[in-house]
């Protein structure tokens, strides 16, 4: 056992001495933390609608239309002329444009609404605005209401992109961590470090437990790094317990590293394992949904998406760390990524080479 | 301890049927040119190869079936210094020392290995002779019973390497053994208490440097650097030499009266038959005995 210390305390300083290792296993998921974290705070949700209206004829009614429209928190007003708001809502400034005509008499009147139809939410503002202005109309009229709303709000806070985006970058980290990290063992062979560790009393399991060892310690420093910039930055909020994400990062970490271990073994020297490592990596980042959700990715390619392992860590690292529904549920998760494991163990050790 | 032993590496003999025994307490030299078969030997002995045939123990072990516990007893370098190369010397020799149960002080190795004033230099940062210096003293903080070296002069400075001698003595006089692998014929014979000769697998010759050379020399060599290779015919008929070997321009006379054939020698250069200029006479070598043995000269 003090050997074996001996030996990660070794490791530990020869992996962190090494300015690339700190690099791509530590600030690369920060930068990225950041970046994505930059660009996607605050776009898309919470729900929110800009409305023009255009008064064309200032009389009490249109007033008190436009105080209820105002009373709405997810709208914004804009008051200006027709071609004014026009203007804006092709610009895409505007979610939709109403206009309230001179209100005069008895009678039913028209009111046109505009609205921008490429973006999908505002799809429901004419519901909306047809609703407001029955308020009204009731209010008018002095109709009772048929039936109330009791509304209960679920979910007290709502889902941000940053909020998907953070348990995906971690998944990559600890992705990259795992298949990029074990390129180490290669290079230790290729480097002759383990034939010449063989000669001592040294097991040489120890050493790949000491790689492994170290690279979870790096894991738990990635993921500390990432909830700590999402919590404190971006206002991501967490939503599992402490313990639950520690598992859920060892094992997605252990998972990788396996599957890394796989990989490498397949290759002789080290740029064949890296090129294995780059081939895999790379499709796996976009077909896994964690940058974006599932349902944008083409049917033809849902079989894949179905098998790989990044797609079931990004799940249920979405599920533990935020709260977001899962998409598989988690023991689905833990036994795909389970079976992962144990397949990719077994490759490893079956076609191991120590030189 | 080494009996029969053979290895083979698809259709070419690296080690072709050697046996020898090394006794406790001695330096035991094994010479041989490139590819002779010495890091094969060695890498058997240690137990990182397997051989094809023969029966080996070391220390009572056989290396292949009991590696673990024949690591314990020895301290191995290797002929390629492989070290984590972000680790300090220091911190290397440390870990080396944390393997084994009664390893020597740090401060020990590096004062042996030179190395004290590179405690805290990672080891990529090296020289080479810097970095086969603390190979081989990983090697020697094992404090085992035997300690393998491969090599372990190759690319020092002479200083470096007398200096690596003195210590390699030191082992020996604690009552270390001592296991060398080496290209140096003044090494061999300075160093090793016993040497075996090794060309294309088999041992050629194997005893003390002394009776190596008294076995196959009474002779005194006398070497002319500048004669021209149509004389050599001439020289053989000169009073007292027995053999003539030819090495490029350089010819060695070895001969049982040195002073008739010098004699002789300074009368035909006297008749404008040969020059002289360079000549020297030593006593015979390993080199010599490798020469004769082989017909050939070790660095070619
Ligand atoms: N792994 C290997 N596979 C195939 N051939 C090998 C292997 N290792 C060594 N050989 C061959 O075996 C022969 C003996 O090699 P070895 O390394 O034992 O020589 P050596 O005496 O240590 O030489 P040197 O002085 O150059 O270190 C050489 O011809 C070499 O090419
Ligand atoms: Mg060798």
């Amino acid at each position: 056992m003090k050997i074996f210390l001996n030996l990660v305390s070794a490791t530990l300083k020869d992996m962190l001495r090494d300015k690339m290792i700190l690099f791509w296993f530590i600030l690369f998921p920060v930068i990225f933390m950041f970046l994505f974290g930059w660009i996607f705070s605050g776009t898309g949700s919470p729900i929110h609608f800009d409305l023009g209206v255009v008064v064309e004829g200032e009389t009490p009614l249109s007033a008190a239309l436009v105080s209820s429209l105002n009373a709405v928190d997810v709208i914004t007003l804009h008051q200006g002329t027709l071609d004014d708001e026009q203007d804006a809502l092709a610009e895409g400034d505007r979610s939709a444009v109403i206009v309230l005509p001179k209100f005069q008499g008895e009678g039913s009147v028209t009111i046109p609404v505009y609205y921008n139809a490429a973006e999908q939410t505002n799809h429901i503002l004419p519901l909306m605005l047809g609703e407001i202005l029955n308020g009204v109309e009731r209010m008018i009229l002095r109709q009772p209401q048929m039936f109330v709303l009791d509304v209960q709000p679920i979910q007290s806070e709502p889902i941000s992109d940053v909020d998907y985006l953070l348990p995906g970058i971690l998944a990559m980290a600890l992705m990259q961590l795992g298949l990029f990290g074990s390129m180490r063992l290669v290079y230790l062979r290729e480097k002759r470090i383990l034939r010449s560790l063989g000669a001592t009393p040294l097991p040489r399991i120890q050493i790949v437990f000491s790689e492994i060892a170290v690279r979870l310690l790096i894991a738990s420093v990635q993921a500390l790094l990432i909830i700590l910039i999402g919590y404190f930055v971006f206002d991501v909020r967490l939503a599992g317990s402490w313990w639950q994400i520690a598992a859920a990062v060892f094992f997605g970490a252990a998972v990788f590293v396996s599957i890394g271990y796989m990989l490498v073994s397949f290759a002789r020297t080290e740029e064949s394992a890296n090129g294995i490592l780059q081939i895999v990596q790379f499709p796996m980042m976009f077909l896994s949904g964690i940058f974006f959700p599932l349902e944008l990715l083409p049917s033809v390619l849902q079989p894949v998406v179905k098998v790989i392992p990044l797609t079931y860590l990004g799940d249920l690292l979405r599920g533990v760390l935020v709260g977001i529904p899962y998409n598989y549920g988690p023991s689905v998760s833990l036994l795909v990524l389970g079976a992962w494991l144990i397949v990719s163990f077994s490759a490893a050790v079956r076609f191991w080479r120590w030189d | 301890m080494v009996r029969q032993l053979t290895k083979k590496y698809r259709n070419l003999t690296a080690v072709n049927g050697i046996s020898f025994t090394i006794k406790q307490g001695e330096i035991f030299g094994m010479l041989g040119p490139n590819g002779a078969g010495k890091t094969t030997t060695v890498e058997i002995l240690v137990g990182l190869r397997s051989a094809d045939a023969g029966e080996i123990r070391v220390l009572g072990f056989d290396p292949a079936a009991h590696k673990e516990k024949l690591h314990q007893k020895i301290g191995v370098q290797l002929q390629m210094p492989a070290l984590f190369p972000r680790l300090t010397v220091g911190e290397s020799l440390k870990l080396h020392a944390s393997f084994y149960p009664a390893p020597f002080p740090v401060d020990q190795v590096l004062e042996w290995i030179g190395l004290a004033d590179r405690v805290k230099t990672q080891t990529y940062k090296l020289s080479g002779g810097q970095l086969q210096r603390l190979a081989v003293g990983t090697a020697m903080i094992s404090n085992g019973d035997i300690i393998f070296l491969d090599e372990p002069t190759t690319g020092l400075d002479p200083q470096a390497r007398r200096q690596m001698w003195a210590v390699i003595g030191q082992l020996k006089a604690m009552g270390k053994t001592i296991f060398l692998t080496t290209h140096y014929m003044e090494e061999a014979q300075y160093l090793c208490d016993r040497v075996a000769i090794i060309d294309h697998g088999s041992i050629i010759a194997l005893g003390t440097p002394e009776q190596l050379i008294s076995e196959h020399f009474a002779e005194k060599a006398i070497e002319l650097p500048q004669v021209l290779a149509e004389h050599k015919e001439s020289l053989l008929n000169l009073p007292g030499v027995t053999r003539i070997q030819a090495d490029g321009d350089k010819i060695t006379l070895y001969a049982a009266q040195v002073e008739a054939a010098i004699r002789e020698l300074i009368q035909r250069e006297a008749a404008g038959v040969l020059t002289l200029s360079g000549l020297s006479v030593r006593s015979a070598s390993l080199e010599d005995v490798f020469l004769k043995l082989t017909g050939r000269s070790m660095r070619q």
